[in-house]
């Protein structure tokens, strides 16, 4: 990132000076901050929820300057308190230079280089400011903010181009670049803090294809991202069993992809996405899965506008951690093994319930615009499973099946 | 007789008529643009005019009657969509967002003072330091 950071101040210095005066033009600043309560009848999402948790505060500010007609730069910097996730430290959620090359009437192609949201889903990129979700949530069974920071932004080179035809758009974008996975993603997907680390440090790809007809009345899109993240371990963790887990380096192959649809009416609005997900593991032991495994999550969301400034929404959403394992009857009986296996060696381990395999969430929900930049929105889900939970805000072998949530929020944009 | 001649001519070139017009500025050279093109400008995915100049959009806040009836009747969207449009563009760093102006005379005054400005006015406001350019029907 250091490298990027320099050059994007290199090309700043070299083209600033070729620059008019009028900055005013082509400076534009905008930023976000919004405030949520959450409550949950049994279990943890975003701090101790079941008692009523406001440990959710996101705030950002970016900005873009536009240096020449084909040069741009765009930065923003996040601070985001979610539950045991994350605790408000800054970070640079995205630093891009953008450079124009073919602009014409028909369309245009260009390249973003730096640090680049990426294109998952219909809302992926601009998932952490609350004005542009479909609710206080994103649907938690594509958009898992468990492991928010393994798909968010990657370090790389993103390619676009976009081609406007007679009666709509198509727009698409492909690159590479490397993820930047955290403790949660660590969490997410090898249960717990090893003492080693998960790191990014192979090229991911990504790519889009999205067709707007009729001026986005409907929208299609495919996107999707192949990356290898490395787990190193660390000396505690390969101590061999029964004292230790016995886990050596490897690494984890996963590729998401998200197929999206999506009418927008005057009054009403129809989303659905539906995301594959094949997860495996490489070397790394025998507690996690060398086979791989293919996951599915899908929601259906309806939205009603009122009025402009008043609207709601009912979605329902579904995740199955493996399709061929629906509701996660098998590997409940292979957990119950385990534990008895384990317990001969004076292990004490709770087996995994065949619930925390899935998550199958109604939720509805409104929102009042009280002013352009202002929205205060509730939201209830009611919810089985807890596939959409972290362990590391949930002992999940512990957890609750059946557990509902009531969300308020308020957001301000400028 | 003629005035009920003239009212149903009225009617009949009613449902085809605009309220709202697209303005620019005055040195503009591209003066008729299709309703996809229009739509990619408001987008802010097009940025240039076809002699390669920068294209600077105004438009009036989003709960603004005038801007919502340009959106519907002009654009053919509605007001929520272009304003998911920016905010992907402006949050995720891929884009820019238009000037919000005020009100109709400061849009009326941008348009008119600045180079490659386009926005939208009420037919009856149109003055003659900005420039109506054709209209996508």
């Amino acid at each position: 990132m250091k490298r990027v950071i320099a050059l994007l101040l290199f090309c700043s210095i070299t083209t600033v000076s070729f620059a008019d005066n009028d900055w005013s033009d082509k400076l534009q600043i905008h930023g976000f901050a919004s405030q949520a309560f959450v409550y949950t009848t049994d279990n943890n999402f975003y701090g101790k929820s079941d008692s009523g948790s406001v440990a959710f505060t996101e705030l950002g500010i970016n900005g873009s300057f536009q240096l020449s007609p084909r040069l741009r730069l765009a930065g923003q910097v996040l601070s985001r308190h979610a539950g045991a996730f994350d605790h408000g430290s800054p970070r640079i959620d995205y630093a891009l230079i953008d450079t124009n090359l073919i602009s014409t009437s028909k369309g245009r192609v260009g390249v973003y280089l730096g640090r680049i949201k990426n294109p998952i889903g219909l809302y992926n990129e601009t998932r952490d400011v609350a004005h542009t979700r479909q609710g206080i949530l994103n649907a938690q069974t594509i958009y898992f903010d468990k492991v928010r920071e393994l798909v968010m932004s990657s370090d790389g080179i993103h390619l676009y181009g976009e081609y406007f035809l007679p009666n709509g758009s198509l727009l698409i974008q492909t690159g590479m670049g490397y993820p930047l996975p955290n403790k949660n993603v660590e969490y997410a997907y090898m249960g717990k803090d090893w003492a080693g680390n998960i790191s990014g440090d192979e090229l991911g790809i990504f790519g889009r294809l999205i067709y707007e007809h009729d001026g986005g009345r409907w929208i299609y899109s495919l996107t999707g991202t192949r990356m290898t993240l490395d787990f190193n371990h660390g000396v505690k963790d390969a101590i061999p069993f029964p004292a230790g887990a016995g886990l050596s380096s490897g690494d984890i192959d996963i590729d998401y992809t998200v197929l999206s649809a999506q009418y927008n009416g005057e009054k009403w609005q129809f989303t659905t996405e539906v995301a594959f997900e094949h997860t495996s593991y490489n070397d790394i032991g025998a507690a996690f899965d060398s086979s791989g495994f293919d996951s599915l999550g899908y929601y259906g969301q309806l939205d009603y506008k009122f009025t402009p400034q008043w609207q709601a929404f009912i979605r329902y959403e579904e995740f199955q951690l493996n399709i061929d394992d629906w509701n996660g009857k098998k590997a409940a009986k292979k957990n119950i093994a385990t534990s008895q296996f384990l317990a001969d060696f004076g292990i004490q381990q709770t087996p995994s319930p065949a619930y925390a395999n899935y998550a199958k969430i109604w939720a509805i929900g409104g929102h009042w615009d009280i002013q352009n930049d202002l929205k205060f929105r509730a939201e209830y889900q009611i919810a089985e499973g807890l596939a959409t939970l972290s362990p590391r805000e949930n002992d999940l072998n512990l957890g609750d099946k059946y557990w509902n949530m009531f969300a308020i929020s308020l957001s301000y944009r400028f | 007789m003629n005035k009920y001649c003239l009212l149903i001519f009225c009617l009949l070139l009613a449902p085809i008529s605009h309220a709202q017009v697209l303005i620019v500025n005055p040195d503009n050279i591209d003066t008729d643009l299709s309703l996809n093109t229009v739509r990619s400008i408001f987008a802010m995915r097009t940025h240039q005019w076809s002699d390669g100049s920068p294209i600077h959009v105004f438009v009036l806040e989003d709960n603004d009657n005038l801007h919502s009836d340009f959106c519907k009747e002009i654009l053919k969207v509605f007001p929520y969509q272009l304003r998911r449009l920016w905010d992907k563009q402006i949050f995720s760093g891929t884009g820019v967002a238009p000037t919000t102006v005020k009100s109709i005379e400061e849009m009326r005054e941008r348009v008119a003072n600045t180079k490659g400005a386009i926005g939208y006015i009420r037919k009856e406001q149109l003055t003659d330091t900005i420039k109506q350019i054709g209209m996508p029907l």
